[in-house]
């Protein structure tokens, strides 16, 4: 049996550029943090809004985050092939250059699941069964797939222009921190958070994931989440016109 | 006069491939361009064909063009001019149903962060080989490019040799009709190398269709049923490389050895009847009883020779001609004062 060109690089993806290590520190930072982090606030916060425990607070966060670590990967993986050649070796081959572009995305979306999953099943005995109906667990999946699709198609637009890996990965090292720290990842925004970190706050698209994950967490949609929703497929989409861009223009040929 | 003793006409070329014949082309490339911007071109006016069966070898200096050229005829890179058919289709159009047809080993070490033998059926894989066929492919791959004890071991941390071994077995895996071979056996030991060619041949002799660049020009001799040679991105010369050491040759090197050594008045005898024959020639030593000398058309020299001493009864005990090469013919063609290329471009069929 002989897959779609796209499944063959999908599979290919997982297995070719990414080692075991890498893989651990990725998705065990942050089940390693909802632990850790979680039980110590928990004990210094007595409720979040409506969330209710600290730990209750930053599950949904977490799990919002997952769509930079599926993106992160994406991009490892994009920058390794060029690194390592396998971008033109690909592009000589019987493939579409659309259908790498769709399989890293896929990659990112895929890779951001399984952080989700690993997420929840981390948090399970920490704050026990969500309890969540159909329609927002789909909010939940639809949510992480546009933020894969937002933050995987702006680290594959970057990496299409750059032609060192240490910039390279400088970039995406201090994009991913800053996205998740100046978010609503792990703390919420109050009316006491200074206007100037509000406004950068609330132009982070992870900053709406993360609520409407939460919101999703807590049974409470509201207008905002439509809002959120509408913002992050706008953002989805110009990421994916950049991404589209940067390969149409990507120069093959020797990187460092 | 008696038959010339151990006479030699030089080294004899020993081909791996059998002799050109008429083939159907699979790729045909006309008045072929490419530029990084309109003052600024990496290759031009490249018109050459490439046959099914056939082994075709572009030689050239560093940064003559070579690994553009394959880029380009491999879709990697747009053509800026001319045009290109690959199996019959313009080079514009083509697409994933042409590329499937081809194989490409680039320049640049591409790998993947698996082992050897799963980079392998990892390969195979993406090109939708069968995992049957995969696994049975990849172990006489292994064995063939001498992979075998490092089958386990990722291939970054191979030598440079087992690198491109690797690079050239992986490529092997699926199914091709034209292989694009961009300097595969740069770094590998000779008997290795020997190895690849014959195998290559083997797999030309079969129809696999060849194109091949080299900065080592004995394997073009061996391998390419033709070759052409690159020279600032424009093709200086092609055809099969017996025609372009023939056209492009420098003057060979004769040694005529005498039974016994000549006497002064000989000598200088020989060396009037040589220069009354009207081929330009030039000695290199007359020692007493051989003479070393220069010649473009040696044959008419050597002649020239025997129909002197033969009334002398004299013998001429050796006379060997080494034959030129084709790093010689290469030397000559794109040497710094070679002639400008403002000429037609020397084609031999």
């Amino acid at each position: 049996m002989t897959f779609p060109p796209v499944v063959r690089l999908v599979i290919r993806n997982f297995e070719a550029n990414l080692d075991p290590i890498t893989l651990l520190v990725m998705f065990g930072q942050p089940a390693f943090l909802i632990v850790i982090l979680g039980t110590m606030f928990s004990g210094l916060i007595s409720s979040v809004g409506s969330s209710g425990s600290y730990i209750a607070f930053l599950v949904p966060g977490m799990i919002a985050s997952q769509m930079i670590t599926g993106a992160v990967l994406c991009g490892r993986v994009f920058w390794l092939d060029r690194r390592w050649a396998m971008v033109e070796q690909i592009f000589s081959g019987p493939f579409l250059r659309a259908e790498y572009l769709a399989a890293l995305l896929i990659t990112a979306l895929l890779f951001s699941l399984v952080g989700v999953g690993i997420m929840v099943l981390v948090a399970l005995p920490l704050i026990g069964v969500p309890g969540l109906s159909l329609p927002e667990l789909a909010v939940i999946l639809g949510t992480i797939a546009l933020g894969s699709l937002f933050f995987g198609g702006l680290l594959i637009a970057i990496g299409g222009r750059i032609r060192s890996a240490n910039l390279y990965f400088t970039i995406q090292s201090v994009l991913q921190y800053f996205l998740i720290f100046i978010s609503t990842v792990y703390y919420p925004v109050s009316a006491k958070t200074p206007l100037v970190l509000r406004a950068i706050v609330y132009a982070n698209p992870l900053t709406y994931a993360a609520n409407t994950v939460r919101d999703a967490f807590t049974h409470s949609f509201g207008p905002g989440d439509l809002v959120a929703g509408a913002v992050l497929t706008g953002l989805a989409v110009v990421a994916f016109v950049l991404a589209v861009a940067s390969f149409n223009r990507l120069e093959l040929g020797p990187v460092q | 006069m008696r038959p010339i003793a151990g006479g030699e006409t030089g080294r004899r070329s020993v081909s791996f491939t059998d002799s050109a014949s008429p083939r159907e082309a699979v790729l045909r490339v006309d008045r072929l361009g490419y530029a990084y911007s309109p003052d600024r071109f990496a290759i031009r006016d490249l018109s050459f064909e490439v046959g099914r069966g056939e082994v075709f070898g572009l030689l050239g200096r560093n940064g003559a063009g070579k690994t553009t050229t394959v880029r380009v005829l491999t879709t990697l890179l747009p053509p800026t001019e001319g045009t290109a058919l690959l199996f019959g289709k313009d080079l514009h159009q083509c697409g994933r149903a042409e590329r499937a047809r081809l194989g490409v080993v680039l320049q640049a070490e591409s790998l993947d962060f698996v082992s050897v033998e799963r980079n392998l059926t990892l390969y195979g894989f993406l090109w939708g080989v069968p995992r049957e066929v995969a696994k049975s492919r990849a172990e006489e791959m292994l064995a063939l490019f001498e992979l075998n004890e490092v089958r386990h071991r990722k291939p970054w941390g191979l030598s440079g040799g087992e690198r491109r071994r690797f690079q050239v077995a992986r490529e092997l895996m699926h199914e091709m009709e034209l292989l694009f071979l961009d300097e595969p056996t740069v770094g590998l030991d000779a008997l290795t190398r020997k190895r690849i060619l014959e195998y290559l041949a083997r797999r030309a002799r079969e129809g696999l269709s060849i194109v091949f660049t080299t900065h080592i020009l004995q394997e073009a001799d061996l391998l390419c049923h033709r070759i052409g040679v690159l020279q600032a991105g424009r093709l200086r010369a092609s055809g099969p490389p017996a025609e372009v050491k023939r056209r492009y040759r420098g003057p060979r090197t004769v040694e005529a050895g005498f039974e016994r050594a000549l006497t002064g008045a000989e000598r200088s005898d020989l060396l009037a009847v040589l220069a009354r024959a009207g081929e330009k020639f030039k000695v290199v030593t007359f020692e007493p009883g051989v003479l070393t000398f220069q010649a473009g058309n040696a044959e008419d020299l050597v002649a020239e020779i025997s129909r002197w001493a033969s009334p002398r009864d004299l013998d001429v005990d050796r006379i060997s001609v080494r034959e030129a090469t084709l790093e010689e013919a290469f030397v000559n063609l794109v040497s710094d004062d070679a002639p400008p290329d403002t000429g037609p471009r020397a084609e031999f069929a």
